[in-house]
C-alpha cells in the first residue's frame, strides 16, 4: 500500500502513523459496528455508579511482538499518557483506573487512544496487533508480517509493504498500473477510482474542514460573520469533494454528536454584504492561507475567496503562512467520546477549552455554540478517509478501515490466495 | 553715458536680439519637426495597433470555433444534455482545452446560464453568466472586448462566443486572449516611444509590467471616458520638463458602448527637450561670445574714435582752464583728425592773437597811464607855474610884497608838490601790490569791521545799508587786509555811484565750493561797454579819482584765487559779485 505520510517511526501516538499503528498496536476494547464496545486486549470491565473507577480485566495469554507477556504493569504505563490526571494501577491481570470526574465515555476514548504498547531491548515500540514491524525505513518505507502469535490468529496477509511519501495522484496511478493494492484518495481522485469501478474503502467523516483565523485576527467580528455567511458549501461539495462527507457549520460531526444539523450551513449573501458594507472599504480584506497537505484545500480556499468577493471582500488566496489572517485547516476527531473529540479538536483549532455543563448532548451542544458563535472556526466540511483498494482485494469481517480511520486489515486477503 | 558705454550696450543689444530671434526661430523649427515626427510615429503605432488588434480578431474567433466543435465539448455538452447531469464532472476540463487551443480564457456555460467550468478562474464553477444566454446569433457574431474577472485581478480579453448544441441544449463556448503584457510586446516601437494599456476602472499596463504612476494620466482618462474618442495630451510625469510624454489614447469601446480601457501611445518629450537645451545651451554661449567681442569691438573702436575725442576735450578744458599753449596730438587722417588739426590751429591762433591782445592792451594801457599821469600831473603843475610866475612878477614889480608872495607862494608850491606825491604815491602802491597773506578769515566778521569806517559817511551820504550775511557761512582762507581793502573799494565805489542817497546792500552765502559775497548799490548804473572796462587800471566814471580803485579789487581776489564780476543796467543799480573758494 501506498501513503502520503512519512512517519520517522511507529509511534502509537504520533497522528502520521495513526493508521499503521492500529495495525501493530490494540486497545484494550473495541467498537462493533454499532458503536458498541467489545473486548480486545482487555476481555471485561466494570465500573462504579459515578464512573470514576475503572477496571480491565486483561486479556491472559497475550504477549508482545518482542515474545515478552503483556503484564497490567506495561498496560498501565501505556495509558497514563491516554489519561492525564487519571490514577492507573496495576493489579495482577487487572488495571485499576481512577478519574478525578466521572467517565462514562472512557469505552469510547481507549477504544481509539489507548494503544497499548511496549518498548523492545532497542527502545522501539512493540505492540500486540496482528502485524509485527519487519523493516522500517523512517519516511520511506516498511514493511509489517503477519503475527504468527496473534492472540486472535494469525492474519489472512503474509506481509504489508508500505511505500511512504507518494502524492494522490501518483498512487492512484500506482492502483491503476497495479503496482500498489491500496491507495489513498482525494476528492479528484476519487472520481477517476469510482468511475474506474474501484472498491473504496471509508472511514466515518473525521476529519474537519475549516477555516481558523489568526489569533487576533481580524478584529471586527462583522468581517469573520460577513465572510461565514457568504460560503456555498453546497457548491464546493457537490464539485469540489464530490459529494463526500457532510457540509458542516460544527465542529463535531453528525454521527458523534448527533446535533450538528442543528447548525445552519446556507449562505445568507444579503447579510454578508450588510456586514460588510458596514466595515470601512480598507477593512474589507482577508488574506487566506491554506494547508498544501489537505487534498484539494486549495481549490476550496479560491472557491471560498469568490464567494467572498459576492460579498464585498477582497480574500487573495496562497499556502498558509504568518501573515495568513485565517487558514483553512485539517482538525481531525481525535475521539470516539464526543466530549473529548470536541475538546480535542477546539485544542487543535487553538480555541479555549470547552467547559461543557455535562455529558449530556445539550451541554455539549450549547458548549460547542459558544464556540462558534464569534466565528473564530467556520467549519466547512466533515470528510472520510477514503482509500481506493485493487481487485484482487478481498476483506472477510471486520470492514478494514474503523470509524475514525484506523485499520483493521486481520481478515484482508487477496483473491487468488487462500484466505 | 559715455559713447563707450552706449557703443557697448548698442552691439551687446543688438547681438543678443540676433541672438534669441535666432534661436527663437530655431527652437520653434525644431519642436514643429519633433511634433510632425511625432504624429507621424504616433499615427504610425496607432495604426499598427488597429491591425495588430483586426489580426487576433480575424484568428481568434476560428480558435473559439474549433474549440465549440471539438469532440472534448461535444462530450460534455452530451454529458450535460442527459437527465442525469452531473455538471461537478466538468468542472476541470476547459483548463486543458485552452492550452491546447492557445486560448487565455476559456469558459463553458450550458443552456441555461450556470457556469460549467472556467480555465481562467477554476474557483467559479456553477456561477450564473446570463448574459450570454440573451442572444441566439453567437456564431455570426464578431470578437468583442470584453472584461475578465480574475481571482485578484481582471483583464481585458478580446472575446468570442460561439455555441455548441447537443439535443436542442446549447452549451456556450466563451473563449479570449488577453490584451496584455504579451499583446503590447508585439508592436514594434520606436525609441522613445511605448505602449500602454488602460483598463478600467483603474489599471494601467505596459510592456514591462504594471505602470503605478496613473494618477498623471488620469486628465486623458477622464477625457476618454467623456468623449469616447480619441484623444492625445501631454503628460508631465514629474517636474523635470524631459520627464514629459505626448499621448494618443484610443478608447477601446465594448458591447452597448461601454468603455474598456484605452490603447495609449506615449512618446518621450525627452529628446526634443534635450535638443531644446543644448540649444538654448548654445544660444547662451553664442550670446556671451558676441557680448565679449562686443566689448572688444566697442574698446577697439572707442579706442579709435573716442581716445582722440577725448584728447580734444581734455585740450578744449584746458585751453578753458587757460592754458593756452595746448597741442593735441592725433595721427588719424579722418574726420578726427581733421578737427584735432584745426584745434591745434585754433589755440595757435587764439595764443596770436591773445599775445596781440595783450600787446595791444599794455599799448593801450600805457596810454591811458600816460594820459592820466599827465593829467594828474598837469593839474599841480600849472599852479607851480603860476605861483612861479608870480613870485618872478613880484619880485619884479612889486619888491616890499616880495615876501608876503613869496610866503604864500612857497606854501602853494609845498601844497601841490604834496599833491604830486600823493599822485606819485598812489601809482607806486598799485605797482607794489604785495602778494595776499592767507589766515583763516570770518568773511561775515570781515564784512562788519570793513563797514565800520563807512558809519559816519553813509549817514552822511544818505544811504541805507542793509546786511543779509548767511549764518551757516564757512571760514575762508584770506588775506584780512587785503580783502578788507578791495572790500572797502568796493563800499567806496557804491557810495561814489549814489550821490544823491540810496541802499547798500551785502550780502554773503555759500556756494558750492567756497563762499559769495554781494554788494548791491541802487545808483545811477552803468552801461555795457562800462561794465566791460570797468577793471581796467586808470579807467574811470568818475571825475575823480585815478581809476585804480576796482583794478585793485580785481587784483586781490584774482591773488585769492577768487573771481569778481559786475552786472549793472542803467538806472537800476550795480552789484559786484565775489567768488572765493
Amino acid at each position: 500500500m501506498e501513503m502520503r505520510a512519512t512517519p520517522a517511526a511507529l509511534d502509537p501516538a504520533a497522528a502520521d502513523a495513526a493508521p499503521l499503528a492500529s495495525l501493530v498496536f490494540e486497545p484494550l476494547v473495541r467498537l462493533d459496528a454499532n458503536g458498541a464496545p467489545q473486548p480486545c486486549l482487555a476481555i471485561s470491565w466494570q465500573h462504579d455508579a459515578s464512573a470514576k473507577r475503572w477496571q480491565f480485566n486483561l486479556r491472559p495469554g497475550v504477549k508482545f511482538h518482542d515474545g515478552l507477556a503483556m503484564l497490567s504493569a506495561a498496560v498501565a504505563a501505556s495509558l497514563q499518557p491516554a489519561l492525564p490526571g487519571a490514577a492507573l494501577t496495576a493489579s495482577g491481570d487487572a488495571i485499576l483506573i481512577r478519574t478525578g470526574r466521572p467517565e462514562p465515555g472512557l469505552l469510547l476514548d481507549l477504544a481509539h487512544n489507548g494503544l497499548i504498547f511496549a518498548h523492545d531491548a532497542g527502545g522501539g515500540f512493540v505492540g500486540t496487533g496482528p502485524f509485527r514491524v519487519a523493516s522500517w525505513e523512517p519516511g520511506r518505507r516498511a514493511t509489517l508480517s503477519a503475527n504468527a502469535d496473534y492472540w486472535g490468529g494469525r492474519a489472512f496477509l503474509d506481509t504489508i509493504e508500505v511505500q511512504m511519501g507518494r502524492g494522490l495522484r501518483d498512487q492512484l496511478v500506482d492502483l491503476e498500473v497495479g503496482k500498489t493494492d491500496v491507495a489513498e484518495l482525494g476528492p479528484a481522485e476519487l472520481r477517476r477510482a469510482s468511475g474506474q469501478g474501484r472498491t473504496v474503502w471509508s472511514s466515518a467523516p473525521v476529519r474537519l474542514i475549516a477555516l481558523v483565523f489568526s489569533p487576533g485576527r481580524p478584529a471586527d467580528p462583522r468581517l469573520r460573520e460577513a465572510l461565514a455567511l457568504s460560503i456555498d458549501r453546497a457548491a464546493m461539495h457537490s464539485v469540489l469533494l464530490q459529494k463526500q462527507g457532510e457540509i458542516t457549520a460544527a465542529l463535531l460531526p453528525q454521527w458523534l454528536s448527533g446535533y450538528a444539523f442543528a447548525f445552519p450551513t446556507a449562505p445568507d449573501l444579503a447579510r454578508a454584504r450588510a456586514l460588510a458594507a458596514e466595515l470601512p472599504a480598507s477593512a474589507r480584506s482577508l488574506a487566506l492561507g491554506y494547508d498544501p497537505a489537505i487534498a484539494g484545500g486549495r481549490a476550496i480556499a479560491e472557491r471560498v475567496a469568490v464567494n467572498a468577493r459576492d460579498a464585498g471582500l477582497a480574500v487573495p488566496v496562497s499556502p498558509q503562512n504568518p501573515q495568513s489572517d485565517l487558514a483553512l485547516v485539517e482538525l481531525r476527531v481525535p475521539s470516539l467520546d464526543a466530549a473529548r473529540a470536541l475538546a480535542g479538536i477546539v485544542l487543535s483549532a487553538g480555541l479555549e477549552a470547552p467547559q461543557p455543563d455535562g455529558p449530556a448532548p445539550e451541554a455539549l451542544y450549547a458548549s460547542e455554540r459558544r464556540l462558534l458563535e464569534d466565528f473564530r472556526v467556520i467549519p466547512l466540511f466533515h470528510l472520510p478517509d477514503l482509500y481506493g483498494a485493487a481487485g484482487r482485494i478481498r476483506v472477510f469481517q471486520p470492514p478494514p478501515v474503523a470509524r475514525l480511520g484506523e485499520w483493521r486489515w486481520e481478515t484482508v486477503w487477496l483473491s487468488g490466495t487462500a484466505p | 553715458m559715455t559713447f563707450r558705454t552706449r557703443l557697448l550696450l548698442l552691439f551687446a543689444t543688438t547681438v543678443v536680439v540676433a541672438v534669441a530671434f535666432v534661436g527663437a526661430i530655431v527652437s520653434t523649427t525644431t519642436r514643429r519637426a519633433f511634433e510632425r515626427l511625432d504624429e507621424q510615429r504616433v499615427s504610425a503605432v496607432a495604426a499598427q495597433f488597429r491591425q495588430e488588434l483586426a489580426r487576433r480578431e480575424r484568428e481568434i474567433a476560428p480558435r473559439v470555433k474549433d474549440v465549440a466543435e471539438a469532440d472534448s465539448t461535444l462530450a460534455m455538452a452530451v454529458c450535460l444534455s442527459g437527465a442525469d447531469a452531473d455538471p461537478a464532472s466538468c468542472v476541470e476540463d476547459v483548463q486543458p482545452v485552452a492550452a491546447a487551443h492557445n486560448l487565455d480564457f476559456l469558459e463553458m456555460v450550458s443552456s441555461n446560464g450556470t457556469l460549467i467550468s472556467s480555465a481562467q478562474w477554476p474557483a467559479r464553477f456553477l456561477y450564473r453568466e446570463e448574459w450570454v444566454t440573451l442572444r441566439d446569433d453567437w456564431n455570426s457574431q464578431p470578437p468583442f472586448l470584453k472584461r475578465e474577472e480574475l481571482p485578484n485581478d481582471t483583464a481585458l480579453a478580446l472575446t468570442c462566443v460561439r455555441v455548441a448544441t447537443v439535443a436542442d441544449r446549447r452549451l456556450y463556448v466563451i473563449g479570449g486572449e488577453a490584451l496584455d503584457r504579451e499583446f503590447l510586446s508585439s508592436f514594434v516601437l520606436p525609441t522613445g516611444m511605448r505602449a500602454l494599456l488602460y483598463r478600467e476602472p483603474l489599471s494601467l499596463t505596459g510592456a514591462a509590467g504594471p505602470v503605478q504612476q496613473t494618477a498623471a494620466l488620469a486628465p486623458v482618462i477622464s477625457e476618454i471616458r467623456k468623449r469616447r474618442a480619441e484623444v492625445t495630451r501631454m503628460v508631465q510625469w514629474s517636474a523635470d520638463a524631459a520627464s514629459a510624454e505626448t499621448f494618443h489614447a484610443i478608447p477601446l469601446i465594448g458591447p452597448g458602448n461601454e468603455l474598456m480601457g484605452a490603447f495609449l501611445v506615449g512618446s518621450s518629450r525627452a529628446e526634443q527637450v534635450a535638443l531644446e537645451r543644448f540649444l538654448r545651451r548654445v544660444e547662451i554661449l553664442v550670446a556671451t561670445g558676441g557680448i565679449l567681442l562686443a566689448l572688444l569691438v566697442s574698446l577697439w573702436t572707442t579706442a579709435r574714435i573716442t581716445r582722440p575725442v577725448e584728447a580734444l576735450a581734455a585740450g578744449a578744458r584746458a585751453v578753458a582752464a587757460g592754458d593756452w599753449k595746448t597741442y593735441v596730438e592725433v595721427r588719424s587722417g579722418d574726420e578726427i583728425g581733421a578737427l584735432a588739426a584745426a584745434f591745434n590751429q585754433m589755440t595757435r591762433e587764439l595764443l596770436e592773437q591773445r599775445d596781440r591782445l595783450l600787446q595791444a592792451e599794455r599799448v593801450a594801457a600805457w596810454r591811458e597811464l600816460a594820459r592820466r599821469l599827465a593829467h594828474e600831473l598837469k593839474n599841480p603843475l600849472f599852479p607851480l607855474q603860476i605861483t612861479v610866475e608870480n613870485l618872478q612878477r613880484a619880485r619884479a614889480g612889486h619888491p616890499g610884497q616880495f615876501d608876503e608872495v613869496f610866503r604864500e607862494s612857497t606854501a602853494t608850491l609845498l601844497a601841490e608838490l604834496a599833491k604830486l606825491r600823493g599822485i606819485v604815491g598812489r601809482f607806486s602802491d598799485f605797482a607794489r601790490m604785495p602778494p595776499p597773506q592767507l589766515e583763516t578769515v570770518d568773511l561775515n566778521g570781515l564784512v562788519r569791521e570793513s563797514l565800520k569806517l563807512f558809519e559816519a559817511q553813509l549817514q552822511s551820504a544818505g544811504v541805507t545799508l542793509h546786511l543779509e550775511l548767511a549764518a551757516d557761512l564757512r571760514a575762508i582762507q584770506a588775506d584780512p587786509g587785503l580783502l578788507g581793502r578791495a572790500l572797502q573799494n568796493l563800499v567806496l565805489n557804491a557810495v561814489d555811484a549814489m550821490p544823491l542817497g540810496g541802499a547798500l546792500t551785502i550780502r554773503t552765502s555759500p556756494e558750492e565750493g567756497g563762499v559769495r559775497v554781494e554788494v548791491t548799490d541802487t545808483g545811477q548804473g552803468l552801461t555795457q561797454e562800462e561794465c566791460g572796462r570797468l577793471f581796467t587800471p586808470y579807467y574811470t566814471t568818475k571825475t575823480h579819482g585815478t581809476g585804480l580803485g576796482l583794478a585793485i579789487v580785481q587784483s586781490v581776489i584774482s591773488d585769492h584765487g577768487g573771481r569778481i564780476a559786475v552786472r549793472s543796467e542803467p538806472g537800476k543799480g550795480t552789484t559786484f559779485t565775489i567768488d572765493l573758494a
